[in-house]
């Protein structure tokens, strides 16, 4: 038996335990108006018991911003303008209580970041080689989640290390990868019961039951790439859309930045922030041109990359169903509704 | 059904039959709880999806910026003072406008209502005679409807609209609710304690610029944020940076600001921008005895002047 | 800033001036060998009216103590009406900084004709001595990064 179990009042001491070693532990936490996942101090407690966190813990891999290179402008300098790696070492961490949808939104990252291409991205592999994941499975999914239509589910595995069930009095833990199991081993816990087990699987069924039917994103796949491209769908489906970014910026699997210099005295940084296709100017050339010129193109940039190119490219949609878009577009453009249309 | 939603309907379709306009531009209902969707209505058989309720907050005036085709707008109060900006600052003609004015009740604020539903998602609200209710699994709990209004329709002074072609329902009730509580509260702290009230209430900021995009009065061309050359805030996370972001976007908005809440609400992390907005407006009120939106002859404050305007702060 | 260092600190002011009254102020000032402190740095605007606020918060964030703008007297102006418009922008933006944390004494305005030398050098006086008072820039000042 390898599961192990920790006690809800024991949750703190658990914790305690993953810090050791100069750990970092990341949990969801309430800051100000929304939940995020914070590096947690000593006894502090994540907030658990709330639906996903306002923005994917995909900031604690891909910052918002982040500073790539420095150089210094001084001229009377050798090194003048000869850019320098800024270091990327960092303690090891481990995010607590990350979704299942949000887990394998890291795996997607992976494939962009680490596969894709002929270079990996130095300062997203330093942060994701020494980042261990502990998932909550979610037992009641709300009923903006679908991540049983991308080949998710509220209890899935992929990409956790250790996944965490969330039984009432007790948490269930179940390593999910070797990293996991070493690490649940080093912290000593209980071993579950065969019965907490059996509840765990349990809760995990009823979860999934809850959901209701999926529709198959897959079906996209196999759709003519031209015709979906020059489908006159878009031009009444991005209407209503404001452009604001919102869902890009939330999306756990979103990994557009853009790259900025910047300058301080004589010290310049280059950095990279978050950056999004909804905007004109991501895609602005210098010579004034825009190759995507309005919102429509925009706005079908972003559904095409996530349903069809991506699915080309990798074999799986972009879009690991955390509902995060649908929650919070102000003018309620649902990705579900794209997704069957364009299937159909 | 509600009347206001039968006479939004049949307008829409009239116009469309006739051929007044091309295009009427309302709400229809959301794919979840708690929000609609912005709908674009050509044809008359689409004029059957309009719709109306607590959660038509978006500005609909967003997409009115730099439209060519003659156009129906269904417009709360804010709307139409949005409109009457716009039509100042030439983004749209008044010619090629036709209000379809809906006197307002208010918005409901899903952020509230989430909350008094302590973690219980919400799948239904259900309004009804100044009361609203919300259930779930598990859940069904009712309050007064202007408990749950966002706050920014707390404090309107317009909820009737101040432009319109048709109005949809009889006018509601105006009242003259004091609108700065929280701007003098924060005006009567040193400027130690505001600096550090701003800094900490910016700093969960991600830089989305949803609060920009979303709002309808933010159409330049290029946006301050987006120069590089000079480039006049730095892009990154850094506070200072965020400050000075969040300092010339209401900057940007004296005497324009109509305090719809869009930005707020679009906000992901929750923070309450509107403050900066309202001080301004306190201040252009107070100054020039403007208030933004309300009257189509008087210029924006910015884009005029009188000769005796007040001038005590200058040596 | 350390104690010791805060005796002889000095402020770095940086003033905006148009072209047409307050940088020929200025300069009457000096042709008439009128004493004023010498914290100011000059930069010459064409017109109040093309102070951009940004130049403001651009100064302060690069670590100027304070900031005077200046400009011809109302009906004075140049291109007759630059400055009445710049007087309402200065109201709003002076506000809005300063309901953001930036101390008052921070940031002035001042209308000084070509004729004012005088005018001029007492304007320097007292925006040099609000700026001393308030000690130097720590709000709204970028912070650098020596790090290269
Ligand atoms: S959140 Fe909605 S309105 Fe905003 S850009 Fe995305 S789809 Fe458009
Ligand atoms: S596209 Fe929407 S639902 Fe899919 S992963 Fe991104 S935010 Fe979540
Ligand atoms: S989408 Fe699935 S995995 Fe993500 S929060 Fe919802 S139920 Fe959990
Ligand atoms: S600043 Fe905000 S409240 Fe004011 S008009 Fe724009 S979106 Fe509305
Ligand atoms: S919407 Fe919120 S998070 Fe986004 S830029 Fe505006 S204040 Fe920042």
């Amino acid at each position: 038996m390898s599961a192990r179990r920790v006690g809800r009042e024991a949750l703190k001491g658990f914790i305690t335990g993953l810090m050791e070693d100069g750990r970092t532990v990341w949990g969801p936490q309430e800051f100000q108006g929304s939940v995020r996942f914070r590096p947690l101090k000593k006894n502090g407690t994540p907030v658990l018991d709330v639906p996903n966190a306002t923005l994917s813990p995909k900031e604690v891999v891909f910052p918002p911003s982040e500073w790539m290179f420095l150089f210094s402008t001084d001229p009377g300098r050798e090194d003048a303008f000869v850019l320098k790696e800024v270091p990327q070492e960092g303690p090891e961490q481990v995010i607590l209580g990350i979704r299942p949808c949000d887990a394998r939104a890291f795996q997607i990252l992976d494939r962009v970041f680490l596969e894709q291409g002929a270079h990996e991205d130095p300062y997203y592999r330093s942060k994701r080689d020494r980042t261990l994941l502990i998932g909550l499975g979610c037992n009641t999914p709300c009923s903006t989640c679908f991540c049983h239509w991308t080949g998710g589910g509220p209890f899935h595995t992929e990409g956790l290390d250790v996944l965490m069930t969330d039984l009432g009095d007790v948490y269930l833990l179940e390593p999910v990868t070797e990293r996991g199991r070493a690490l649940l081993d080093a912290l000593q816990l209980d071993e579950a019961g065969a019965d907490e087990v059996e509840r765990g699987k349990h809760i995990a069924e009823e979860a999934r039951a809850s959901m209701g039917e999926a529709k198959d994103p897959r079906r996209i796949k196999e759709k003519d790439l031209m015709a979906l491209f020059g489908s006159p769908f878009w031009e009444r489906a991005h209407e209503a859309c404001v452009k604001c970014g919102v869902c890009t910026y939330l999306c756990p699997t979103c990994s557009c930045f853009d790259i900025q210099d910047e300058v301080r005295g004589a010290c310049g940084f280059r950095g990279r922030n978050w950056d999004t296709c909804m905007f004109a100017l991501t895609t602005l050339h210098a010579s004034g041109h825009n190759p995507r010129p309005t919102g429509k193109e925009r706005f079908r940039q972003r559904f095409m990359h996530k349903l069809k190119y991506f699915q080309d490219d990798f074999g799986d949609v972009m879009c690991v169903g955390c509902g995060r878009c649908v929650q919070y577009c102000p003018a309620n453009i649902d990705i579900r509704e794209i997704i069957e249309a364009l299937s159909a | 059904m509600d009347t206001r939603v039968e006479r939004i309907r049949s307008e829409a379709k009239r116009l469309l039959e006739s051929g007044e306009v091309d295009l009427v531009i309302g709400f229809r209902k959301g794919s979840i709880p708690m929000v609609s969707r912005p709908w674009f209505v050509r044809t008359v058989e689409d004029t059957e999806l309009l719709h109306w309720d607590g959660f038509c907050s978006l500005n609909l005036c967003n997409y009115l910026t730099k439209r060519k085709e003659k156009v129906a707008v269904v417009a709360k109060g804010c709307d139409t003072r949005s409109l009457v900006g716009h039509i100042q600052e030439n983004q749209i003609q008044r010619e090629q406008v036709l209000v379809l004015g809906v006197p307002c009740e208010g918005m409901l604020d899903r952020r509230a209502l989430q909350e008094r539903a302590e973690g219980t998602e919400i799948l239904e609200v259900v309004e009804s005679d100044g009361r609203v209710e919300i259930r779930g699994r598990g859940l069904e709990r009712s309050f007064p409807r202007q408990e749950v209004l966002q706050h920014c329709c707390r404090i309107c002074r317009h909820r009737n609209p101040v432009l319109h072609d048709r109005l949809l329902s009889a006018e509601v009730e105006e009242h003259q609710v004091e609108r700065y509580e929280d701007v003098e509260e924060i005006d009567s702290q040193s400027p130690e304690e505001r600096w550090a009230y701003f800094q900490n209430m910016l700093s969960p900021c991600i830089r989305c610029y949803a609060c920009r995009n979303v709002c309808p009065h933010c159409y330049c061309t290029e946006c301050f944020v987006d120069c590089s050359r000079p480039q006049w805030v730095g892009k990154s996370l850094d506070l200072n940076d965020v400050f000075t972001f969040h300092l010339f976007r209401a900057f940007h908005m004296a005497g324009r600001c109509t305090d719809c809440g869009s930005c707020e609400r679009a906000c992901p992390v929750g923070i309450p921008l509107r403050v900066l907005t309202r001080k301004l407006e306190k201040v252009v009120s107070e100054r020039w005895g403007f208030e933004a939106g309300t009257d189509l002859e008087q210029l924006p404050p910015l884009a005029t002047y009188r000769p005796d305007d007040p001038q005590d702060f200058i040596k | 800033m350390e104690q010791q260092n805060a005796q002889d600190w000095e402020p770095k002011i940086l003033a905006f001036l148009c072209n047409w009254c307050s940088y020929a102020g200025a300069d009457l000032a000096g042709v008439s060998r009128l004493q004023y402190p010498p914290n100011i740095r000059i930069i010459r605007i064409p017109c109040s009216g093309r102070m951009n606020p940004a130049f403001i918060a651009a100064a302060l964030r690069n670590g100027v103590d304070g900031v005077l703008v200046s400009g011809c007297h109302p009906g004075d102006c140049h291109y007759l009406s630059g400055n009445y418009f710049a007087r309402r922008k200065f109201t709003v933006f002076k506000e809005l900084l300063e309901f953001m944390g930036v101390e008052e004494g921070r940031v002035h305005f001042s209308w000084v004709s070509a004729a004012e030398g005088e005018k001029f050098a007492q304007v320097v006086q007292e925006v040099t001595e609000a700026v001393k008072a308030l000690g130097p820039a720590r709000h709204y000042v970028k912070e650098k990064i020596e790090v290269c």
